[in-house]
């Protein structure tokens, strides 16, 4: 029974269709975090889970299984059966870059709510429509 | 000589700060500016050339950079208003210069560097990750002052700049999934092979992405709220280059992606509507920076709206309005700066205060070239926009800008009546010979360039048949280092 149901999870397509899935459910409980949430750091969170279900979306989807890392030496003399590398090299600056603005915008937070003592972005009252 | 140097100069000028400062207080602060000149200088010395930049590897797999008549047009822009904003820094810096200014001064050259790469990059992820640089710089400077209105601009900035991010990067991932390649030229021959739901998906991604960057109408009820809240000489940065770059790389993508009929009317609708909604917001503004704000939402939507419509003659008036518009914006920002500085207010009450002829003359050229009047360069980008959407059988687009801009001149007679009008409050502005000269300058390049603009037209026709060509684009790119 187990092992049925492991050789079914095993199939290409199944893994293709649980990594788009997943990746896309994840994708929208961060959206959702978004237009529900107010809370400044909670939009943050949300935020990184939306950019982490793309980026698991996109590795996830290009990754083949059974390929090796694109390296030759150990046997591998030529660029058969190995993964292409670009994915992964983009999704690591993407998650560097993501992290970062997130510390930066951590760091707005909490000197906004050392000035004013507001976290919550509906009472953010600095900047109004009609100048007051 | 490389166009290289426009964007490693000034990332390297960043780590090249702490021995720079060494050498004295000022130092930092007049290398930057020499730099900038430098730049510029080298702008105006690669006019003529047409270059592939590769770096390391030939294209399509590595990294290059193109240098062609449109580009040349925007990094001469960029490269010439920087150095006008930072000789106006070296003049204000002397009574109110920025806390902890080593940052400011690497700051604003990252925005610099950032906002070229975008218009440079012919690599869609070199382009994301300038889309970042010039993010993550913005934001800091708009939160820069920290005080309560900044560190709230600035949170704003970041979390709509965030989730442009995330689409943009969702967008990319599925180009580079379904076709295998980054490099511009390949996606342009190869996307039209995309099943139509995808380029759709991937069209709307990209869209939403590059949507709050460029300011179109439903993503762009962030930007008066940064503008108000950032500090003034921040605003001409934003509104001068920011929006150019992203304006400009946006397009540029569509062209060489998706040049699609049903597209161009979504999009020459989104232009036109978010002109003639911000027209109207803007008329029952009371502080000047929201003002300004709202009239460059309106002629973004203007130039959005030119762009989309797939002709060169529209191109052409799209770029003649870039230029007059970032010229016009630029005196516009600083001289709220000048007389912020004096007065301590931006309500337009404070315009009942002001008292300099100079300054008043000035604000008036340039908000009559933003209104497009003769003889200023305003006037020629406005012309043959309206010419070409005549001749292009937009009539309703004609109309809506027509009236956008009899909007547009309610608020700015506002100002000007304010400028002008009798008052006894009045007292002396007291600008000085460097702000002088900047404000003249940039005047008179409105004025110049109206009166006589063939002087750039023959430049600005080259940059739009190549801005619209993609077969010429990617014979460049591909050709010139196979």
């Amino acid at each position: 029974m187990i092992d049925a149901l492991f050789t079914y999870l095993n199939q290409e397509s199944v893994i293709d269709m649980i990594v788009t899935i997943g990746s896309m459910i994840l994708f929208f409980i961060g959206l959702f975090g978004l237009l529900s949430q107010r809370h400044i750091i909670k939009l943050f969170i949300s935020i990184a889970i939306m950019e982490t279900a793309v980026f698991l979306f996109f590795v996830g989807s290009i990754f083949v299984r059974g390929f090796t890392a694109p390296i030759l030496g150990d046997g591998y003399d030529k660029f058969v059966s190995m993964n292409d590398p670009i994915p992964h090299a983009m999704i690591l600056t993407a998650i560097v870059i993501g992290m970062a603005v997130f510390a930066l915008g951590a760091s707005f937070a909490i000197e906004y709510y050392k000035l004013t003592s507001v976290t919550d972005v509906d009472q953010m009252s600095e900047i109004s429509e009609i100048n007051r | 000589m490389s166009s290289l140097y426009f964007i490693a100069l000034p990332l390297l000028f960043g780590f090249a700060v702490p021995i720079i400062t060494r050498f004295g207080k000022n130092s930092v602060a007049y290398t930057s500016t020499l730099m900038q000149l430098g730049l510029f200088g080298l702008a105006l010395l690669l006019l003529n050339t047409r270059a592939v930049e590769v770096i390391a590897i030939n294209p399509p797999l590595g990294i290059s950079f193109v240098l062609n008549e449109v580009s040349m047009l925007f990094v001469l822009l960029f490269t010439f208003l920087m150095l006008c904003f930072s000789i106006y820094y070296l003049q204000m810096r002397k009574s109110h210069a920025y806390a902890s200014e080593n940052k400011f001064f690497i700051l604003i050259n990252m925005l610099l560097a950032s906002a070229i790469g975008l218009v440079l990059s012919s690599d869609i992820f070199n382009i994301y990750v300038f889309f970042e640089i010039a993010g993550v710089s913005a934001y800091i400077l708009s939160a820069y002052h920290k005080n309560a209105k900044a560190l709230e601009a600035g949170i704003k900035y970041l979390i709509t700049g965030m989730v442009a991010s995330v689409f943009l990067v969702f967008g990319i991932a599925l180009i580079y999934i379904h076709l295998g390649s980054l490099n511009l030229a390949l996606l342009s021959q190869s996307f039209g092979t995309l099943s139509p739901d995808m380029k759709l998906l991937i069209s709307l991604l990209l869209l939403v992405g590059f949507g709050f960057k460029v300011e179109i109408f439903p993503l762009n009820f962030w930007v008066t709220d940064v503008y108000e809240g950032s500090s003034t000489p921040i605003n001409a940065l934003f509104s001068a280059i920011v929006v150019k770059a992203y304006l400009f790389v946006f397009f540029h993508l569509y062209y060489l992606f998706v040049p699609d009929a049903i597209y161009s009317h979504l999009l020459v609708t989104i232009g036109a509507v978010s002109m003639i909604v911000a027209e109207i917001v803007a008329l029952k503004q009371t502080n000047l920076k929201r003002v300004f704000a709202y009239s460059s939402l309106g002629q973004v939507g203007l130039i959005f709206a030119l762009f989309a419509l797939e002709n060169t003659q529209a191109i052409i008036a799209g770029l003649y309005i870039v230029i007059a518009h970032s010229l016009a914006k630029f005196i516009i920002f600083l001289s709220i700066t000048s007389i912020e500085r004096r007065y301590e207010s931006v309500d337009i009450s404070v315009l009942r205060r002001v008292q300099s002829p100079f300054m008043v003359a000035i604000v008036l050229v340039a908000m009559l070239s933003l209104l497009g009047l003769p003889p200023l360069l305003g006037f020629t980008g406005k012309f043959l926009g309206l010419s070409s959407m005549a001749m292009s059988g937009e009539f309703l687009l004609l109309v809506v800008v027509v009236v956008a801009s009899l909007i547009e001149s309610v608020y700015y007679f506002k100002i000007a009546g304010g400028l002008l009008h009798k008052s006894d409050e009045r007292e002396p502005l007291g600008l000085s010979l460097v702000e002088k000269v900047i404000f003249a300058l940039l005047a008179l390049l409105l004025i110049v360039l109206g009166l006589v603009p063939w002087i750039v037209s023959g430049f600005i026709h080259q940059g739009a048949t190549i801005m619209l060509d993609s077969v010429l684009y990617n014979a460049s790119l591909l050709g010139g280092a196979l």
